[in-house]
């Protein structure tokens, strides 16, 4: 086994994987911690959504593995990972769909946040309820 | 802006799209008058992506019940680089004190939806390379990030987030030769996504 960072929108999980040729293999129960995405008979199943799966072979490894790739494949989320080796953990990424972005865009709710300041405290949209905010995306670049 | 509409019930939250919050920290210092506002750290561009940034600044106006009234524009804060951004900062200064003391929008909901930037497939996946290069930089894996760094440019190549708020992670200067490249490449493509222009009136 090796490990595995697994980067997701929210938070970075640490997580074992087997490795097969080009192939990482999660346990079912370690993603579905980590992403909300359950394996059923009916596919890919998160509250009371579920997808189908069109290539269960590719996405479930004899050993029971989940194959992360297939699984965003599946899901129709951008991936991207780095191999790990001996000293380094593999590296995979799982973004969210561009139509999902547009659908939570065209809602015009705005996204809750919750990020530190420059100091380390956190601070939430939440924080300014009933008051008008204006928020100004900057960079020192 | 933070004083003078603050009492007439606005607050500003700034977001850095920056690693690290020393990064952010030698500009926000360097403000006068200093900010009295929060100054947060989006590393990994996420609240940046689920609110349709590509680039900075940007504002968005989000009302008192966290609906959000005027999508991402270009808006900087003085007129320092009007010959490049081609932007009066007054316009928006004016607009932004005739939302807040007086509710007044220039568009309703629909026209704020059509002034929104829907992400195409191509720019999401060039999202989550560039957010693996960062984490692959910040253990060291060079070499790796490179590559994806590289991949998340052709993904996304109008997207400023990416390509010019990679450079300080790549070791190249966001003011130098390569950030003038990128914005001829960028101006000959149309200046793709940059607000509205002032001419408009708003």
């Amino acid at each position: 086994m090796s490990t595995l960072e697994l980067v997701t929108d929210d938070t970075i999980y640490e997580l074992s994987a087997s490795i097969d040729g080009e192939r990482v293999l999660v346990a079912a129960d370690d993603l579905a911690r980590a992403t909300g995405w359950v394996l059923k008979l009916e596919g890919l199943c998160r509250d009371d959504v579920c997808v189908p799966v069109a290539d269960r072979a590719a996405l479930v490894a004899s050993d029971g593995g989940i194959d992360l790739e297939a699984f965003a494949h599946a899901l129709r989320l951008p991936f991207a990972s780095e191999p790990g080796d001996d000293k380094q953990p593999t590296v995979a990424v799982l973004g969210t769909p561009a139509e999902v972005r547009s659908a939570e865009m065209a809602s015009l709710d705005a996204p809750p946040f919750t990020l530190p300041d420059l100091d380390g405290n956190f601070v939430s949209l939440a924080d300014f309820k009933g008051r008008k905010k204006l928020l100004l995306a900057w960079a020192s670049w | 802006m933070h004083e003078e509409l603050a009492p007439a019930g606005l607050t500003i939250i700034a977001v850095a799209l920056d690693e690290s919050a020393d990064s952010a920290r030698e500009w926000v210092d360097a403000a006068d008058p200093r900010p009295t506002y929060p100054v947060l750290l989006d590393r990994e561009f996420v609240v940046a992506e689920r609110y349709g940034i590509i680039n900075v600044p940007s504002t968005v106006w989000i009302d008192e019940h966290d609906r959000i009234v005027r999508p991402p524009d270009i808006t900087p804060g003085d007129d320092t680089f009007k010959e490049f951004t081609k932007i009066d900062s007054s316009i928006h200064h004016d607009a932004l004190r005739r939302w807040v003391d007086h509710d007044e929008l220039a568009f309703d909901a629909d026209g704020a939806r059509a002034r929104q930037l829907a992400p195409s497939p191509d720019e999401q996946q060039g999202r989550v390379e560039r957010r693996l290069a960062a984490h692959l930089l910040r253990a060291a894996r060079s070499e790796a990030a490179e590559r994806h760094f590289d991949r998340a440019a052709a993904l996304a190549p109008m997207d400023w987030t990416i390509r010019r708020g990679s450079m300080p992670l790549r070791g190249v200067d966001p003011f130098g030769n390569a950030f003038f490249d990128f914005y001829q490449e960028w101006e000959a493509a149309g200046r793709p996504a940059y607000g509205v222009p002032s001419s408009s009136g708003e």
